[in-house]
């Protein structure tokens, strides 16, 4: 494996330059191929706009795209050969392209999320017994006490 | 500094433990000091509600402090330990991140030795206890369901519950076809406002910290009215040692903050600074009375660390169950296998809960290529991606398998002899082994669990880790009656030290087979109420 030899600047700064992020679609196709009428990688635009954000926050994750980004070759072959030579290294790409990806808000959207973030949800009025009102408890409650007695010992 | 001047408790530690303490002795009249190395942690900080909230919990908010990295954090080595381990370090303590689950033990918890043969009784019964465990349920919002058979009559919480929502819905029609036991999980979240905590809103990022306020964690919910009634924090003040007059009483405490030493007298001290802290601390706080560290008369500090290395199972189901709605504690829990049946071979058993598993999607990727029974062989990858994460976001449950862990004295915590904080005090070295007792009991149960994946209608169900981090740390300051063979009394009162207490989960004699927090609280609360009752009889340093 060859060493690092392209450093991604985290918190700010120039990330990756034309030709990586170029590269970078290539190789994070391998990852995320897309499907189920969800896009790919570079159709979700990580290498474009997301893989900033995982870089941003996460320099674990930037070290491993930057370690994959340097390896030359075709792609499928290159990613066949880290995930046999380097798995840490390989789940670490993976992780960032996934992490990348999944938080593009078409993709969220798509796998049914709300919103592009965490939302509220609050409970209805009701809900809580809603769940519970047509006596599902009633058998637990039923077949009586489960626990041990101690009371004495 | 005369002696009015002299706080009369110190307290290291402003997390689960030390916010009870705090808070009540406070409120009784006392002067109270808080040593807290960590700083409070702005609502507006949290990751919870970014985009990005998976990667930053995995980042410079993940549990583990090696990962962290904050200048507060002290570092672990976790070279001989088979379980990861952490906790967070600032006022609110772990609460800050807590998933909330909160699980009295039972009743057979405090008895293992008499109904089971196994490791010890503790000195305290459900019954002693159960008062404390009303006082702080009321203290921490806690949400639940009254009557539940796994527990005594009389556990009612004092919120009623969250909605079980369609997954915990679904799982217990499911349990119900097994004749298996489940019932609405118990959380400390508010379902309704109440005193410091907001009603919780769902958002389901509660282990990111809750940006609503509405979990309880202790700098929310109690520290608020410690402060009130003149309790001071420090922030930033990482204590070094704990020191003792010439009589052998405790008289405060040596800590760093901004680089620089300091002295904090106090007439009592109480350490609640974690399973791992407390005894790091203790250890760190030698002398020539006590040349294997404070307290430590029994050899026992920093052994018997248990932790709880639990297993998960997932289902997929064809319904879509819209399963990153909140909380992420517990759902519906069940205690169908808790009490010991030898016919299983092993000794006690497991507390099993639902979390919602959607609200972090990248943790479907460890569920696919880490699973069992062939799952992790199966293409995830390429073009199967997409497909997976369809098939899995909002249509997957996941059961927590949570067990009993058995104390052992090669489980331990020690002083690591190069590794050092940012103060250049000793990291906590952990050794630990999940024993065969704990690895035969998550096994069994996983294997249940996959037969409750089933009846409630998982087209596929597979066991997706074991030996999980829990973030539990107990067992390291063993509590007991004999000097001997326990580091503190019934109360959490050292047997050498008559004004040192401990307060957190290190006093567990044994780990339970349920999530701790409860039990930690109800017994500061307990050792902080017996300090207020005895307080005309107790020894303290005027030196
Ligand atoms: C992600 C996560 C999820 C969890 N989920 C649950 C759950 O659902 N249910 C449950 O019951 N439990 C859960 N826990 C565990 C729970 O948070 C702990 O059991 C509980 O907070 C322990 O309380 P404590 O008082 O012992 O210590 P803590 O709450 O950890 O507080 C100890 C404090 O002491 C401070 N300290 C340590 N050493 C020093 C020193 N030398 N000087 C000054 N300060 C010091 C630390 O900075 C820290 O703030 C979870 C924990 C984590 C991290
Ligand atoms: S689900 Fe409730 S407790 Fe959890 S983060 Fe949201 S508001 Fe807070």
């Amino acid at each position: 494996m060859s060493a690092v030899e392209v450093r991604l600047e985290p918190f700010g700064g120039v990330v990756l330059s034309a030709a990586q992020r170029e590269r970078l679609a290539l190789l994070a196709d391998v990852v995320v191929a897309g499907g189920a009428g969800m896009p790919s990688a570079s159709g979700a635009e990580v290498h474009t706009q997301w893989i900033d954000r995982v870089i941003a926050v996460r320099a674990d994750l930037a070290e491993a795209v930057s370690r994959v980004l340097v390896l030359e070759g075709d792609p499928d072959e290159v990613l066949a050969g880290v995930r046999a030579g380097d798995p840490e290294l390989f789940s670490g790409f993976a992780f960032a392209v996934a992490g990348a990806y999944l938080i593009n808000p078409r993709v969220r959207r798509e796998l049914g999320y709300p919103g592009p973030a965490p939302m509220k949800s609050p409970a209805l009025p009701g809900e809580a017994e809603a769940y519970l009102e047509d006596g599902i408890l009633d058998v637990v409650i039923a077949r009586g006490p489960i626990y041990r007695p101690t009371p004495g010992i | 500094m005369s002696s009015k001047d002299v706080p009369d408790v110190l307290i290291v530690g402003a997390g689960a433990s030390g916010g009870v303490a705090a808070k009540h002795l406070a409120e009784q009249g006392f002067s109270v000091v808080v040593l807290e190395q960590g700083d409070w942690v702005n609502q507006s900080d949290l990751p919870g509600l970014r985009p990005e909230y998976e990667l930053l919990g995995g980042g410079p908010w993940h549990p583990n402090p090696n990962v962290r990295q904050r200048p507060e954090d002290y570092p672990l080595n976790l070279d001989d330990s088979s379980a990861v381990i952490g906790m967070f370090n600032g006022v609110g303590g772990s609460t800050v991140l807590y998933a909330s689950c909160w699980c009295r033990a039972k009743p057979s918890d405090f008895r293992v030795r008499t109904l089971d043969g196994v490791a010890d009784d503790w000195p305290v019964s459900y019954e002693e206890l159960e008062p404390y465990y009303r006082q702080v349920e009321y203290d921490l919002g806690v949400s639940g369901q009254a009557g539940n058979p796994a527990y005594p009559p009389g556990y009612a919480p004092p919120l009623p519950s969250l909605p079980i929502n369609m997954a915990g819905r679904v799982m217990a029609e499911g349990m119900n076809k097994l004749g298996w036991h489940w019932w609405p999980g118990y959380n400390s979240i508010a379902s309704q406002d109440h005193l410091h905590q907001k009603k919780c809103e769902r958002y389901g990022v509660c282990m990111y910290g809750c940006p609503q306020g509405a979990k309880g964690s202790v700098d929310v919910a109690l520290f608020p009215d410690a402060l009130a009634r003149g309790a001071r924090i420090e922030t930033g003040a990482r204590v070094a040692r704990i020191t003792l007059d010439e009589n052998g009483l405790a008289n405060g405490a040596v800590y760093f903050q901004d680089g620089e030493e300091k002295f904090q007298a106090a007439k009592l001290v109480m350490v609640g600074a974690n399973g791992i802290g407390t005894p790091r601390l203790l250890l760190m706080s030698e002398s020539a009375r006590f040349p294997t560290g404070l307290a430590n008369s029994s050899g026992l500090v920093g052994k018997r660390f248990m932790t709880h290395p639990f297993g998960t199972s997932v289902g997929l189901y064809e319904n879509d169950l819209e399963d990153w709605v909140g909380p992420t504690g517990e759902a519906i829990e069940s205690m169908q296998f808790y009490e010991t049946d030898a016919s299983r071979g092993f000794v006690r058993g497991s507390k099993w809960h639902i979390i919602p598993s959607a609200g972090r999607p990248l943790g479907m990727i460890n569920r696919f290529t880490l699973g069992e029974g062939g799952v992790a062989e199966e293409p995830f990858w390429g073009p199967a991606f997409t497909d997976r994460m369809k098939s899995s976001v909002g249509h997957l449950i996941e059961w927590m398998i949570m067990p009993e862990d058995l104390p052992e004295e090669h489980n331990r915590i020690t002083l690591d002899p190069s590794m050092t904080d940012s103060d250049g005090l000793p990291a906590a070295k952990v050794a630990y082994t999940t024993g065969d007792n704990t690895k035969r009991l998550v096994d069994w149960n996983l294997q249940r669990s996959l037969e409750a994946h089933e009846a409630a209608g998982a087209s596929k169900a597979w066991i997706t880790s074991r030996n999980n981090p829990s973030w539990h740390n107990m067992g390291t300051a063993k509590m007991g009656d004999d000097p001997e063979t326990s580091v503190v009394d019934r109360w959490g009162r050292s047997h050498d030290v008559p004004n040192l207490y401990v307060i957190d989960g290190s006093v567990f004699p044994t780990a339970t087979g349920v999530n701790p927090t409860a039990t930690i609280c109800a017994l500061a609360k307990r050792a902080a109420t017996h300090i207020v009752e005895t307080r005309r009889e107790q020894e303290v340093s005027t030196a």
